[in-house]
Order: C-alpha cells, then sequence, then structure tokens
C-alpha cells in the first residue's frame, strides 16, 4: 500500500515516524483511558447480567439497582471505549494514510480529556439517577452538547490533513473513516436535538431512539472497523486488496442501505406502518456490505497466511472480520417479518446482536490496530506473545458465548413470550439459563482483557522491548515469532524501530 | 473521486434516508390531526381527547432513571406483529365484568404527557400497558391496588407465588424511619421492628401513580379501532 510518493525510502521512514511521533501522546491517551473504560463497563457489565438471574445481589443501594448499572455498563462500552479507540485509530490512521504529520496533538489531547469528563460525569448522573430513559443515550442532557464539541475538536484535524494531503491515490480505507465522521455528528445532533431540544411526538421519539443505536453500529463503528481492517490486512501482509470493485460496492451499499435501518425495534408501535419494515429490510439487506467488506479483507489476508499466523493484528482483525460475517447472518436470520422478527423484537438476542457487533466485531479489529499501532508510536514492542495469545483465547471465548447465548436464548425466549396460551412466567423461565451463561462468558471477556490492560500499561510506561526488529515487517516473519528475534534489545535506533 | 463528489455522495444517500425516516415523519406526527367522532359509529359527537390521571410526568421520570425500560415494555403489538392481544390480560381485560373483552392495541394517544414512550428493550418481565387495570382487577381483588404494588416494588418476590420473579427489588425507593405519633397509613406492614415504619419516598409514590395510570383499553374512536367487533 504504498503511494505513488517523490520521496526516496529513507524520507518515507522519517515520515511515517514523524508523523508517529507527532500523535504518540494523543494516540496513547486514547487507547489506555479507552482500555480503562473497557474495563469498567466489563466490570459493570458482569453485575448487570448476575443480577438478571440473581435479583438480590447488590440490590441493597439505588446505584447498583439493575436499572442503573446496566446502562452505565453499555455507555462505558460504546463512549469510553469504542468511541477513544475509534479516535486513536481515525487521528493515527488519516495521518499515515494523508501522508501528514499532526500539529495539533495538544488541542486532540485537551479535547480528549474533556470527552472523559463528559463520559465520566455522565455515568456518575445515570448511576446517582439522573438517567435520561434514552436506551444508549442515558447520560443526562448537559453530556451530549460536551461530547459533541469535543468530537469535532477531535477529528477536525484529520479532516483538514485529508483536505490538504498531496495528490494521489485515495484508499478505501480513508473513505470507509471520511464516512465515520461524516455520518456520526449528523446522526448524533439529529436524535439529540429531536430528543431533548424539539419535543415530538413520545412514539416517534422512540422511533428516532430506534434508529440512532442502529446507526451508530452501522454507520460509526462498522465504518471505523472497516477502515482500520482494510489499512491493516494489505499493509501486513504486504499484498494490495484483493479487489477494489468489491470494496466500492461494500462501501456505497454500506452507504445507502445502512440509514434506512433501526426502526424494526418498534414494529406494531404506532408510528407510520412502513418505517419499522423499511428498518427491517435495511438491517437484512446489511448483509451485502457486511458481507462484501468481510471477504474482501479475508481474501486479502489468506494471499499469506503465514502472516496471519504470525501477526497478533492479522489474527484479531480475522477473528474481528469473523464476527462481522456472523452479525451479517444475525442481521438476517433475526430480522424476518412475520416470522424471527416478532420472537427477538423484545428478547435478549436484542443485547446479544449488539454485543456482538460493539466486541465481536468492532473491538477485535480495534485490538488488531493496538497491537499494531502501539509499537509505532512508543516505538517499543509488545513483551509477551502469550499476553496476545491468552487475550485473544478468552476474548473470542467471551464473545462467542455471549453473542450465540443471548442470540440464541433471545429466540426460545421469543418462542416463550410469543405463546400466549401459557402464563408469562414461561418465557422468564426460559431466559434463564441463558443469562446465567452470559454471566460466565462476561468473566471470560474480563480474564482476557485483564492480561491486555496490563501489557498496555507496560507500553504505555515505555517499558515494551526495546528491539531492532519492528513486530510486523510484512514479508518475513522470522521462526514465526511476530516480535522478530529476540535479543536484540537496546540496539535498535530510534528510525529503525519507528519505520512502518 | 474528488472530496466533494464523495460528499455528495454521502450526503445524498444518508440524505434521503433520514428525510424519509426521520424528519418527515417526526414533523408530521408532532402535530397529529384531532380525530372528530362521529354520531353514528361512536355514539357521541366533538373531538377524541383521551385523559389520563396520575403524576404521569413524575412516575415517567422515575421510571426512566431506575431502567424499567430495560425489562418491560409498553406496547401491545396488533396481531401482524407479535401475539400480544391474545394473552387475557395485556391489552386490556379478556373478561371485565362491566364492558366484556377491553383488549386493543396500543395506539399514538396512550403516550400523551410522556416526552419519551418507552416502549422498551426487551421483555425480561411483562409488558405494562394495562398494569393498573391488572393490579385493580387480578392481582390486588379486595386490597389497596396501591399498597399492592408498593409491596410489589420493595420486594416483588415477597409473594409465595412469585418466588422465581427476577425483578429488582427498588427498596431503595422507601424510607425507614421512627414512628412519631400515628403510624403512616401508606406504611408497608413489613417492618420488624414496632418503633419503625417503611413509608414510599415521593419518588415511590409518584412511579406507583404512573403505574396505576397505565389502563390502555379504554373505548377509542371507531377510526382507531382495528379490533375485530366485539359481542
Amino acid at each position: 500500500m504504498s503511494a505513488a510518493s517523490p520521496n526516496t525510502p529513507a524520507q518515507d521512514a522519517l515520515l511515517r515516524a514523524g508523523i508517529d511521533r507527532s500523535l504518540r501522546h494523543p494516540v496513547m491517551f486514547f487507547l489506555t483511558s479507552g482500555a480503562a473504560w473497557l474495563a469498567v463497563s466489563i466490570v459493570l457489565g458482569i453485575i448487570a447480567s448476575a443480577k438478571v438471574h440473581s435479583p438480590y445481589f447488590l440490590s441493597e443501594w439505588s446505584w447498583t439497582t439493575y436499572g442503573r448499572i446496566s446502562p452505565a455498563h453499555i455507555n462505558t462500552l460504546i463512549y469510553g471505549w469504542g468511541f477513544q479507540a475509534a479516535f486513536a485509530v481515525i487521528i493515527w490512521l488519516m495521518a499515515r494514510l494523508s501522508r501528514k504529520e499532526c500539529t495539533s496533538a495538544g488541542v486532540i489531547l485537551a479535547a480528549g480529556h474533556v470527552w472523559n469528563l463528559g463520559v465520566a460525569l455522565g455515568v456518575v448522573g445515570i448511576l446517582a439517577g439522573f438517567g435520561t430513559g434514552l436506551p444508549w443515550m442515558e447520560f443526562p442532557a448537559f453530556a451530549w452538547p460536551v461530547l459533541l464539541v469535543s468530537y469535532f475538536v477531535i477529528v477536525i484535524g484529520a479532516f483538514i490533513q485529508f483536505r490538504v494531503k498531496p495528490e494521489g491515490h485515495v484508499y478505501i480505507s480513508q473513505w470507509y473513516l471520511l464516512g465515520a465522521m461524516i455520518w456520526f455528528p449528523w446522526v448524533f445532533i439529529t436524535a439529540n436535538t429531536l430528543l431533548h431540544v424539539f419535543p415530538g411526538h413520545p412514539v416517534m421519539a422512540a422511533g428516532i431512539n430506534a434508529w440512532y443505536k442502529s446507526s451508530l453500529i452501522f454507520l460509526f463503528f462498522t465504518p471505523v472497523a472497516l477502515g482500520t481492517a482494510y489499512y491493516l490486512a494489505p499493509k501486513v501482509t504486504g499484498r494490495p486488496v484483493f479487489s477494489y470493485t468489491l470494496a466500492k460496492l461494500g462501501f456505497w451499499s454500506l452507504a445507502i442501505i445502512a440509514p434506512w435501518a433501526g426502526m424494526q425495534k418498534l414494529a406494531g408501535a404506532p408510528i407510520p406502518f412502513f418505517l419499522p419494515y423499511v428498518g427491517a429490510a435495511a438491517t437484512v439487506l446489511f448483509f451485502i456490505p457486511a458481507i462484501s467488506a468481510s471477504v474482501n479483507i479475508l481474501r486479502t489476508m489468506i494471499t499469506s497466511k503465514e502472516a496471519v499466523a504470525a501477526s497478533p493484528s492479522l489474527r484479531f482483525t480475522a477473528a474481528g472480520m469473523g464476527g462481522l460475517v456472523l452479525l451479517a447472518i444475525a442481521a438476517v436470520v433475526f430480522n424476518l417479518p412475520n416470522s424471527t422478527l416478532p420472537l427477538t423484537q423484545f428478547s435478549m438476542s436484542g443485547y446479544g446482536f449488539e454485543i456482538l457487533a460493539l466486541y465481536g466485531f468492532f473491538s477485535f479489529v480495534m485490538f488488531g490496530a493496538v497491537y499494531f499501532i502501539v509499537p509505532r508510536v512508543t516505538r517499543r514492542e509488545w513483551l509477551s506473545r502469550r499476553l496476545i495469545k491468552i487475550h485473544f483465547l478468552f476474548s473470542v471465548y467471551g464473545i462467542i458465548t455471549v453473542a450465540l447465548v443471548a442470540l440464541f436464548g433471545g429466540l426460545q425466549q421469543g418462542i416463550g413470550q410469543e405463546d400466549w396460551i401459557q402464563p408469562w412466567a414461561n418465557a422468564a423461565t426460559r431466559a434463564f439459563p441463558y443469562a446465567v451463561a452470559t454471566t460466565i462468558a462476561w468473566c471470560f471477556i474480563l480474564f482476557s482483557n485483564i492480561f491486555f490492560f496490563i501489557h498496555l500499561t507496560l507500553m504505555w510506561l515505555r517499558l515494551g522491548r526495546r528491539s531492532s526488529h519492528p513486530t510486523l515487517l510484512g514479508t518475513h516473519h522470522h521462526s514465526g515469532n511476530p516480535h522478530g528475534v529476540d535479543g536484540d534489545i537496546e540496539v535498535a535506533g530510534p528510525l529503525q524501530g519507528a519505520a512502518h | 473521486m474528488s472530496l466533494r463528489t464523495f460528499i455528495l455522495g454521502l450526503s445524498a444517500s444518508f440524505g434521503f434516508a433520514w428525510l424519509a425516516i426521520i424528519v418527515v415523519p417526526y414533523v408530521k406526527m408532532r402535530n397529529l390531526a384531532p380525530i372528530t367522532l362521529s354520531e353514528e359509529a361512536d355514539g357521541a359527537t366533538g373531538i377524541f381527547y383521551p385523559k389520563r390521571t396520575g403524576r404521569i410526568a413524575n412516575g415517567a421520570e422515575v421510571y426512566a432513571e431506575n431502567g424499567c425500560y430495560l425489562c418491560h415494555t409498553q406496547l401491545v403489538r396488533p396481531t401482524y406483529a407479535g401475539n400480544d392481544l391474545y394473552r387475557p390480560d395485556w391489552g386490556g381485560l379478556k373478561a371485565d365484568p362491566d364492558r366484556g373483552d377491553t383488549r386493543r392495541e396500543t395506539n399514538a394517544y396512550d403516550f400523551s404527557d410522556e416526552k419519551f414512550a418507552q416502549i422498551g428493550v426487551s421483555r425480561m418481565g411483562p409488558d405494562l400497558s394495562n398494569l393498573g387495570r391488572r393490579v385493580e382487577a387480578i392481582y390486588a381483588v379486595g386490597q389497596d391496588p396501591e399498597k399492592w404494588l408498593y409491596r410489589h416494588l420493595y420486594n416483588p418476590r415477597l409473594l409465595p407465588d412469585r418466588w422465581e420473579s427476577t425483578c429488582p427489588p427498588s427498596a431503595f425507593l422507601f424510607i425507614e424511619r421512627k414512628i412519631t405519633g400515628n403510624p403512616s397509613s401508606d406504611a408497608l406492614p413489613l417492618s420488624n421492628d414496632p418503633t419503625l415504619e417503611i413509608v414510599p419516598s415521593p419518588d415511590a409514590k409518584a412511579l406507583v401513580s404512573y403505574l396505576m395510570s397505565m389502563k390502555k383499553d379504554q373505548i377509542v374512536p371507531a377510526i382507531l379501532n382495528f379490533g375485530p367487533p366485539k359481542k
């Protein structure tokens, strides 16, 4: 993926090292604070999940009631971890692909602190009982302007870099990231102004909220993850993207289909009849952009099987693509009007779908990016293959359990809900074992991420290995070790260590 | 492709959907045309203006703040979208002593006085559209329905036949205080200490008032009545 550039390889390496250095503090800030929020979110997720089957657990205090812990869990996962990981990736990838150093690291860092403050106050607001009661928008109303302004300050630099970049090829990654950067504020401003500022019909407000949730997944987290995967796969394997036509098809079909999705959660509600069914159709059709992109990226990867085996970035990204395939299948299987939509509309499969999207797809690609970016911006290599492997395996086991259990448990629960001849308690009984399994799976995810947090903290403290062998040289992997040959500590010069 | 074409393409693909499913329906639904009752179909004249009584706004706030919408819905779907209407006590009462079968689907007027319709995200618990009706007619026969709800909120597993409920106890909505003078008439009969009483907080009172207003089975104009003719 080398652009037609007048630079010599040495100048090129210097430029990349300069970009990495200019972004070191903001990128590491977003990744470490994002990871900290991920830890908070997983712990809250375990507590919330446990309360679903054991209601007496931590039931004495108002701030630990299920109705506050659960929104705190999902909001920290989205705004604490998801968005901050996305910010790190957006500012770094856009700078690298536009070949421009970041000149506003201090401003981005300041805005990042404001974002974190907004999230922290929002979570405290939810736990203290000031939540708004709008799913995924539970932060008290003061939070959204704070988040919006800091969002603009964080990404505006990346947008300007793209505008002033030297002439040349525009990568598919850039389309996806730019798309996410434009869609998100549009969706966010629409939903927040219509729900907080201009009161409308209460049922339509619920429809807009459902559309907001769906749009965050399909028009922010999906394009950010795909843009990242479209960067990592060719970069690490050293091969071009399998098909640029397919990539374009994937992007534009997402742009055309995804904005219609979401309101199927209001099927049967008193809003215009077409809205929920257009939403269901669009969610089913999400299969097209999802499969075009995941097949394209996976085909790019398998041209170099040894790279997939050796590189932690590729392995996580490949798993994320697996998550996307599963998400695409779930989008079809669980949204068929007249068969599965009435069953799953109000069951735990909604949660399963969201977690599959946020963790099984988006977060896995973000982990892949973390394993790629952090050594470059810190100029240190990851310490231990074993820590990475544990992180990978337990995350995969955990997320597969959460997603499958919630998706199919939701289907079972839905069958119970729709069986109107039986008493209502039957539906609740059907959901019970799946709720227990979800708690156990969240524990797996916590276990896996403890290793990730420790590893990332050590890297942040610049205690990584100093080595002249960058993690991923793309073309040759020494004896299958993603770090290259061990034992070259302290010989790396700043330039070689930072290149690529 | 230049950045301009790209942004135009994005604006067109997103903007069309945005107008069609967000902006236009939102604006149109902001001011629903009033329904004029007709003499022969409804047996009344004038404008359909459903009223709800109770502390709707305050109670809805407590409902939202404590995440009730995570497990309870407020939507009785028409039969094309689900089987909710067949349940004997969800859309109304199958056998109301005075009115017979009162079941009907949720309509756009059922959420009057609320900012946000808590349609809900999952049904770990039952639908609440007609909870007030249910409490009065089924759960709390021969008792004070509000007292029944207070006790249920304090601990949903208190009643022996509800021991399997996974509804979280909301004891934090109640205040335990020393009895001074006469005991409160609202006090729950649950205190072990004769000098203490457990009384609902203002939040609990607002919430129960809101929940008791959940009686969405009143007669609707013929134009909103999609059910089969009832005997």
